[in-house]
């Protein structure tokens, strides 16, 4: 088993009259996951779309880290979770920004975008389930 | 106008024979301008003791469509405790101790039911949830 170490520090010193200095880290128990940087194409629901987990890919848990390399905030990323309809937005991610969440292992998540072939960078980390391809 | 980052840091020695080792950097802005988002609820922690809905950010009280960002971290240290995270009524996924999660979070009202942020806890022992929302007007 491996660890992946996901940290993440929010920062302000002016939204608060107290200094924002937030750091918290993770120790995920992952056995198998990567980066991807990818084009997405589609830009509707179930046209083009780009899959970025399978369902059943993991066993009992997985995180995705998904941001958007788009320079233009304007030039959003929508993730849905194509399990459960073309409605269920995930999450709505503008140029320059990223989530990392965690997913339902057993549903499938798929990304369009406002333009054709915008770049994205992408991981999935969890336990692999040896019964599902991503073929 | 505030600013406020967001920096992840993804690392590991041994997960596969190249390592991984990343680190981004966004400032948080309010949809589509460079302007930064300009309102907290701060950090806070909020302890359980059921296994019912907590519905942690209402959209109805948030402005719909906007840029709100979403911190939440399940602080438990026991292994197999979590608590499962929903928007609206759409599962999320499971945060299990020690695991937290950033995204953007759309605080849809006309969705049915609303874009709500929930969490279940698995337990109902006390357990603590710290959380931040970072929105807009």
């Amino acid at each position: 088993m491996a660890t992946v170490r996901a940290s993440l520090s929010l920062n302000s010193a002016d939204v608060l009259t107290s200094a924002l200095a937030l750091t918290t880290v993770a120790n995920l128990n992952c056995d198998s996951g990567s980066l991807i940087r990818a084009k997405v194409k589609g830009t509707v629901a179930d046209t083009d779309d780009l899959v970025v987990y399978k369902a059943d890919d993991k066993n009992e848990r997985a995180y995705l880290y998904i941001k958007n390399l788009e320079p233009e905030l304007e030039n959003y990323i929508y993730v849905r979770n194509e399990t459960e309809s073309n409605t269920a937005l995930v999450a709505k991610i503008g140029g320059g920004e990223f989530a990392f969440i965690p997913l339902a292992p057993d549903k499938t998540y798929e990304a369009i975008a406002t333009k054709v072939d915008s770049l994205i960078e992408f991981g999935v980390f969890g336990n692999d389930n040896s019964s599902v391809s991503l073929a | 106008m505030a600013t406020t980052t967001a920096t992840l840091t993804l690392s590991s020695a041994d997960l596969t024979g190249d390592a991984l080792s990343l680190s981004t950097t966004a400032t948080l802005t309010k949809a589509g301008t460079a302007t930064g988002l300009d309102q907290t609820t701060g950090v806070g922690r909020k302890t359980t003791t059921a296994t019912s809905d907590v519905t942690l950010f209402a959209a109805a009280d948030y402005t719909d469509d906007k840029g709100h960002k979403v911190y939440i971290k399940n602080t438990s240290t026991v292994a197999t405790e979590y608590v499962l995270v929903k928007i609206g009524d759409m599962e999320l996924g499971r945060l299990y101790a020690g695991d937290w999660a950033f995204f953007p979070w759309n605080a849809d009202a006309d969705s049915t039911p609303d874009a709500d942020v929930i969490y279940a806890p698995s337990v109902s022992t006390a357990l603590t949830v710290e959380y931040a929302l970072i929105f807009e007007a």
